[in-house]
């Protein structure tokens, strides 16, 4: 089964894309931050040891879980595309084991290549974050970056464990059953579970961290992130809201409408919508707040450092949330071919359905951007309380509004696009392939 | 007699360079019921994809109710087949997410036209799935699938129903009760089918067979029985068997 792995990864080398990219970027991100643990071995205090582990730690670990949640549910999502393929396998006489083996080795195999792959990657991005740290003073220009068994432990580490533990959770899921099995209970269990500690995080900011200044942030960007993925575990639950809301509006478009509300539901793209809301957001109305309670007082030597990784941080993972949204988008509507050919068969013109992938688009964006402002408000408000003694900020919301059209700009795009695409040529020939 | 459909020097070309239509030129009586036979690859699907505006000919012309098919891009052909053309696969083309009732309304309302509930349930208790209405797909037998996929081909009342090979995919049973309903739509509806099938005991329920033979028209039967379509296409097996 292993050569049939193999042979897959050969064949279809485009299912793999955004396994493959999420992997990649995420080994990347990881090996960069893990990489200023290497760097700072060897130097003294004086030098700004703290510094880089502040920022190893702190920017390596909001990277750690998201990476980890973002390999996983693309690596989920690419294997349940294709359970046709699983189906036909097993009637041919693939055992479980069997399919179990090859659906683990190929994301095994597909981990170990984004890794190898991420290596330069995060060489040089390693090679900036220590540059930003000099530029800002924060480490002595004296000390060098270096690349070392922290780097690549965490890099390869990280990818592996993340990709092999979705491989087998994925195949328990395709192999163990003829039909596949939803198990919604544990993935509640799990948004309760991270929103508790969203919750439990935000409730400490706004109690414990009260009046402690610029440390509150520490758990106060935690709660959001914490909620942010809480809330993308229930994004089924949130899109079925939001459609049901929303159906009114939807159905005056006709029977595009009418599919967009009876298809098949897009779930897993609301995931990568919420979490790059959800943390865009809460990161920067946090630093907003900082920056406005911090003007004009002395602040203690490491407020620069947090600013500067809390932009660096909010960053990477704002590009990274980015590309994931974008592939997830790619990868969950190319596989709708032949389902798009069908409808045109039935007589749906491509104009309907582009049409009915643009309301989609739109239920995904609005449960997503939504979600996503809950979870920042788990951030913004116990840090504005600790902070600045005011729960809701003194902001303009020109801010969120930027965030949400990115997200609007990226998933319009992503989706119709991939859309366009698939509907290109005759329907006959998109139905038999 | 108006013809349902008439194909006058049908060629299609494939991008890879395989002419699968080769000139092809027939007439199909409205009310009649046709089968086209031939060998495997010899251009069935293709001829019928091509007269039901599914795909765009090379060469030639095709009418249907006696308008010509002349639109040129995706959409104009959308809409032509919409009103006059329905078109039945054999591996029925429902779509997984839809109840059998959405499904067989799909048409009717991506034409922008309302579903009248009464006649769609009508319909539907005639092919005895009235108690299906509100079942996914996946939990018909292909038998009954299939007679989704044909109230579905009804419904928007076309003048011409094409079917690729419907019983493909069936037992001896559903397909009988298949063809069966076929048979009703012609005779009872005075609708125009095309059917292409591999099976002379389906060809039988056809007034008349059409044969195809590399892409060219190889003789045509009237009044088949089973035996006699089944031989004369093992003769035209042997025949693009001993050319080749
Ligand atoms: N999309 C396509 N691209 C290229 N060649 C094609 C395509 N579809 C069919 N062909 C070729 O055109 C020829 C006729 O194919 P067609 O599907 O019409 O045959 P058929 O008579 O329906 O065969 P069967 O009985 O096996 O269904 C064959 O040689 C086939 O390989
Ligand atoms: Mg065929």
């Amino acid at each position: 089964m292993i050569a049939v792995a193999l042979r897959n990864l050969r064949h279809r080398p485009g299912g793999f894309v955004a396994t493959f990219l999420s992997a990649f970027l995420g080994a990347a991100l990881l090996m960069a931050f893990a990489s200023l643990l290497d760097t700072a071995s060897g130097v003294d205090a004086a030098a700004g040891h703290e510094s880089l582990t502040t920022t190893a730690t702190v920017g390596g670990g909001w990277c750690l879980i998201i990476v980890a949640f973002a390999v996983t549910s693309t690596l989920t999502l690419a294997i349940r595309q294709r359970d046709q393929q699983i189906a036909l396998l097993r009637s041919v006489g693939a055992t479980g084991p069997q399919l179990r083996r090859m659906i683990v080795g190929e994301a095994v195999a597909v981990a170990l290549v984004a890794s190898a792959a991420a290596v330069p990657v995060g060489l040089v991005l390693g090679r900036v974050l220590v540059g930003l740290l000099h530029d800002t003073g924060q480490v002595a220009t004296s000390v060098g970056a270096a690349f070392g068994p922290i780097a690549l432990g965490a890099g390869f580490g990280v990818t592996l464990l993340g990709s092999l533990v979705a491989g087998v959770a994925a195949a328990r899921r395709a192999a163990g059953h003829g039909r596949r099995k939803q198990r919604p209970r544990l993935r509640r269990l799990g948004a309760a579970l991270f929103l508790l500690t969203g919750a439990n995080c935000a409730v400490l900011t706004a109690t414990l961290m009260y009046g402690k200044g610029i440390d509150a942030m520490q758990t106060a960007g935690q709660a959001g992130i914490w909620a942010s993925i809480g809330l993308a575990l229930l994004a089924p639950e949130l899109l079925r809201l939001v459609t049901a809301v929303l159906s009114p509006l939807v159905r005056l478009f006709g029977a595009p409408g009418e599919l967009a509300l009876q298809g098949p539901r897009l779930s897993s793209a609301v995931m990568p919508v919420l979490l790059f809301t959800g943390i865009a957001t809460g990161t920067v109305y946090m630093q907003g707040i900082e920056d406005r309670a911090a003007a004009g007082t002395t602040q203690p030597g490491y407020a620069q450092d947090i600013q500067t990784l809390n932009y660096v941080v909010v960053g990477l993972i704002t590009v990274f949330v980015a590309i994931m949204l974008v592939n997830t988008l790619i990868a969950a509507t190319a596989h709708r071919r032949r389902e798009f050919a069908q409808q045109r068969l039935a007589g749906a013109t491509r104009g309907q359905v582009t049409a009915m992938v643009a309301l989609e688009g739109l239920l995904i964006t609005v449960t997503g951007v939504l979600g996503g402002l809950v979870a920042a408000l788990f951030t913004v408000l116990p840090f504005g309380s600790a902070r600045a003694g005011r729960v809701w900020p003194d902001a303009s919301p020109a801010a969120f509004g930027i965030v949400a059209a990115i997200a609007v700009m990226l998933t319009a795009t992503a989706l119709l696009r991939t859309a366009r695409r698939s509907v290109r040529g005759p329907a006959t020939a998109a139905v038999r392939s | 007699m108006t013809d349902g459909v008439s194909l006058d020097s049908l060629y299609k070309t494939y991008d890879g360079g395989v002419t699968a239509l080769d000139g092809v030129t027939a007439a199909f009586p409205a009310g009649s019921f046709t089968a086209v036979m031939g060998p495997s690859g010899s251009g069935k699907s293709t001829l019928l994809q091509c007269a039901a505006g599914l795909d765009r000919p090379t060469g030639g012309r095709v009418f249907i109710d006696g308008a010509e098919l002349t639109a040129t891009d995706d959409t104009a052909m959308t809409k032509f087949r919409r009103t006059r053309v329905g078109f039945v696969f054999q591996d029925y083309n429902l779509l997984p997410s839809l109840t059998v009732e959405q499904n067989v309304v799909l048409p009717l309302r991506l034409a922008g036209r309302r579903a009248d509930r009464h006649r769609v349930r009508e319909v539907l208790d005639r092919l005895g799935l009235g108690d299906r209405a509100q079942d996914l797909p996946e939990r018909l037998s292909g038998g009954q699938r299939q007679r989704v996929a044909v109230a579905r081909a009804l419904v928007t009342e076309p003048a011409v129903i094409f079917a690729d090979e419907p019983t493909g995919a069936l037992d001896l049973r559903s397909a009988r009760e298949v063809l069966t309903l076929l048979r009703t739509v012609v005779s009872g509806h005075g609708r125009t089918v095309v059917m292409v099938t591999h099976d002379p005991v389906a060809a039988a329920y056809a007034d008349s067979v059409l044969f195809l033979a590399d892409g060219r028209l190889a003789g045509s039967l009237q009044a088949p029985t089973a035996d006699a379509a089944a031989e004369r296409l093992a003769h035209l097996g042997d025949r693009v068997g001993a050319e080749a």
